[in-house]
């Protein structure tokens, strides 16, 4: 069983704050849909109107059709696994797992039945007659998703459901839970402030900030067309750099843009659709190269040096003191203060105006 | 390098072996009036009146306990302290449940302010209320009845506030899971909650009982038929006019006959009797 999940319209106030503002939303069926965004930005919120958890104050939320944001939590035949795990205490893990069926009069053999298929599938099947106090977390964490499979819903609610762990086990879960929705027939929703599990896990991702939507899209898109300043920011590590120029327009194709040291980058977004005048420009370190022999556009002193081993991240000041940081390789020979030379990447770059809208640039167009 | 770890060891030991003797010297100042008593129950009457330190030596008696077992009414008082105080126990913890999972749970218009009311029952001695209550039961014809010494100890505002403190301390998010589990409101309180709140309860039990077991003021002018008096009142009825000097073994036989079923209760109950004095004060 697997659900189209409809939202239309939804707000939700706290009081006199309003917490999610007339927020549209369609996820398809067997997608695994990621909610990204700041902390207090309202993904748990949301995820807990789907749920039932909380009350909708206008709007609507449907699931293959049907209106459920009327039904009690119970009716609308989704599971969550929550951040804390919520397990009950006293209960054994095979307790836990068989609560929600027996409430609903599911036949004993078959409870007992699925409840081993699950601790089968989690690797928790020695686990089942244990009490919650005596796993790890990471066991835990397990048994939660386990009472969520156990029941078979059509769909999967997941609300940051990694970060209690340590950061070994969050990456090894985080593989695990890729596999799972392909073992999994059933719609996923996860709800995460990490932009890595975000990109990783997501089929689409929904970018939230501040009450609303600021893009939705796949990974790749997110990445390299983020529709708004906030989602450049958000997304991607190390940050998107940020540097004001000027569009000088009048051109044809690409538009050219003039750093702030006078430097002209051309680029591969199409000069019609900007009116000349003053942008950010937003280039990833990536598209930032240390050029070899003095080749690249501009320069700038070199003030910090990060080695991840498979490439240097070199934070340069240029001669306006705008901050940019570089990608090198990773036995770059470059040092703290030196002067290099830099090369941009004018068709990996992003125009973002005095709204934070942005512009992409567009294939065919040279850079 | 071994001799500095065998000094270590040694100064541990010899460490313990002081706190043990403290612990056992304490010990004995603690159970020392108990053995007294427990001596001096042992004794006839007479003997002691000549003097008390004859507890040392023999002859030892059980009379005194006989005498008492003679008292005609007296297993009809242990059955009506037995259904006093079990019975204001169970229905205590049956209330102060309730009402501690309605004050943390659900939201109501006034909650918050009739849990101040509640409260401010702890600031009410009961000697303030006695003899307006006594004339109240007296209207309703309650004296003499196990409700009219029942009721009285249902007003527990220290239960309300210990169970509604516990159920705060539950994470919300247990009863969302099971609400997502297709639970009920009552099977969320039964299955999921209440369970969480045994140790509260066990504490909670116990001091009820403990309270109600000893209680002498309430059941002595409440209960005013011989057939309807607690063992502490039945005890007392039975002392003569000079029981401190005339009648001293028998007095202290009625004491830790009296004494005897908490005794009891403390054996069974032990583990949770430490936890719940210790968690109050470390809390
Ligand atoms: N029960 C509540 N009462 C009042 N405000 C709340 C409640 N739950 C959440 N909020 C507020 O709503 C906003 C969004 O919260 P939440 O959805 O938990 O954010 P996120 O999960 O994205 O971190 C926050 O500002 C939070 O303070
Ligand atoms: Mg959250």
């Amino acid at each position: 069983m697997t659900a189209h999940i409809e939202i239309k319209d939804v707000v939700k106030r706290f009081g006199a704050a309003t917490v999610i503002d007339h927020l549209s939303l369609s996820i398809d069926p067997n997608e695994f849909m990621v909610f990204l965004g700041p902390s207090g930005c309202g993904k748990s919120t949301l995820l807990r109107m789907i749920a039932g958890l909380e009350s909708v104050d206008e709007g609507t939320i449907s699931i293959n059709g049907a209106r459920i944001d009327n039904l009690p939590p119970g009716k609308r035949d989704i599971a969550m696994v929550f951040q804390s795990y919520a397990l009950y205490p006293h209960m054994t893990v095979a307790d836990n797992m068989a609560f929600g069926l027996r409430n609903i009069g599911v036949a004993a053999d078959i409870i007992s039945a699925r409840v081993a298929e699950a601790g089968r599938m989690l690797e928790i099947g020695h686990l089942l007659e244990r009490k919650p106090g005596q796993l790890s977390g990471g066991q835990r964490q397990r048994v939660a998703i386990g009472r969520a499979i156990v029941k078979e819903p059509k769909a999967f609610l997941f609300d940051e459901p990694l970060s209690n762990l340590d950061a070994a086990l969050r990456v090894r879960t985080r593989v695990e839970l890729a596999q799972l929705r392909h073992r999994v027939k059933s719609t996923m929703i996860f709800v995460t402030h990490d932009q890595i599990e975000a990109m990783t896990l997501a089929d689409r991702i929904v970018v939230m900030n501040n009450r609303k939507i600021e893009q939705i899209g796949t990974p790749m898109e997110i990445y390299s067309r983020p529709a708004t300043r906030f989602v450049a920011t958000f997304v991607g590590s190390p940050t998107m750099n940020f540097v004001p120029v000027r569009v000088a327009g009048g051109e044809t194709g690409g538009a050219t843009v003039i750093l702030g040291d006078g430097t002209h980058v051309k680029t591969a977004i199409p000069t019609m659709k900007l009116k000349a005048g003053n942008f950010t420009l937003g280039i990833r370190a990536e598209a930032v190269r240390v050029a070899i022999d003095g080749q690249g556009v501009t320069s700038g002193t070199v003030d910090v040096l990060e080695r991840l081993g498979d490439r240097t991240l070199i934070y340069t000041k240029l001669k306006d003191g705008s901050v940019v940081v570089a990608e090198d390789i990773g036995y770059s020979r470059v040092a703290v203060n030196d002067t290099v030379s830099l090369s941009i990447d004018g068709s990996r770059v992003h125009l973002f105006d005095a709204s934070d809208r942005a512009w992409h640039c567009e294939e065919g167009l040279d850079g | 390098m071994s001799n500095a770890r065998s000094t270590s060891i040694m100064g541990r030991e010899s460490g313990d072996r002081v706190v043990l003797l403290l612990v056992i010297a304490l010990a004995l100042v603690m159970v020392a009036p108990v053995l007294w008593v427990i001596g001096l129950s042992l004794k006839h009457n007479a003997e002691l009146m000549a003097n008390t330190n004859s507890v040392f030596y023999p002859p030892y008696t059980i009379t005194n306990y006989i005498n008492i077992l003679g008292t005609s009414s007296v297993f009809r008082w242990i059955l009506n302290s037995l259904i006093v105080s079990g019975g204001l126990t169970i229905f205590t913890l049956v209330l102060a449940s309730l009402a501690g999972y309605g004050f943390a749970r659900l939201n109501f218009p006034g909650r918050d302010i009739l849990f101040i009311i509640v409260l401010l029952g702890l600031a009410v001695p009961e000697q303030a209320v006695l003899i307006a209550r006594h004339q109240i039961f007296g209207m309703l014809k309650l004296h003499n009845s196990y409700q009219g010494l029942i009721l009285p100890g249902l007003s527990a505002p220290f239960g309300v506030f210990l169970m509604t403190q516990y159920f705060r301390a539950i994470p919300k998010e247990l009863d969302e899971a099971a609400l997502l589990d297709n639970a009920s409101r009552f099977t969320i309180f039964w299955k999921v909650l209440l369970p969480l709140t045994v140790p509260a309860q066990a504490t909670l039990g116990i001091f009820t009982f403990l309270w109600s077991w000893n209680d002498y003021l309430w059941p002595l002018i409440s209960g005013t038929k011989k057939e309807m008096f607690t063992l502490t009142v039945g005890m007392a009825s039975t002392q003569t006019n000079f029981a401190q000097s005339e009648g001293l073994g028998f007095l202290m036989a009625q004491a830790v006959f009296a004494g005897a079923p908490i005794l009891i209760l403390y054996l069974f109950f032990q583990k949770y009797i430490v936890t719940a004095v210790s968690g109050a004060a470390v809390r």
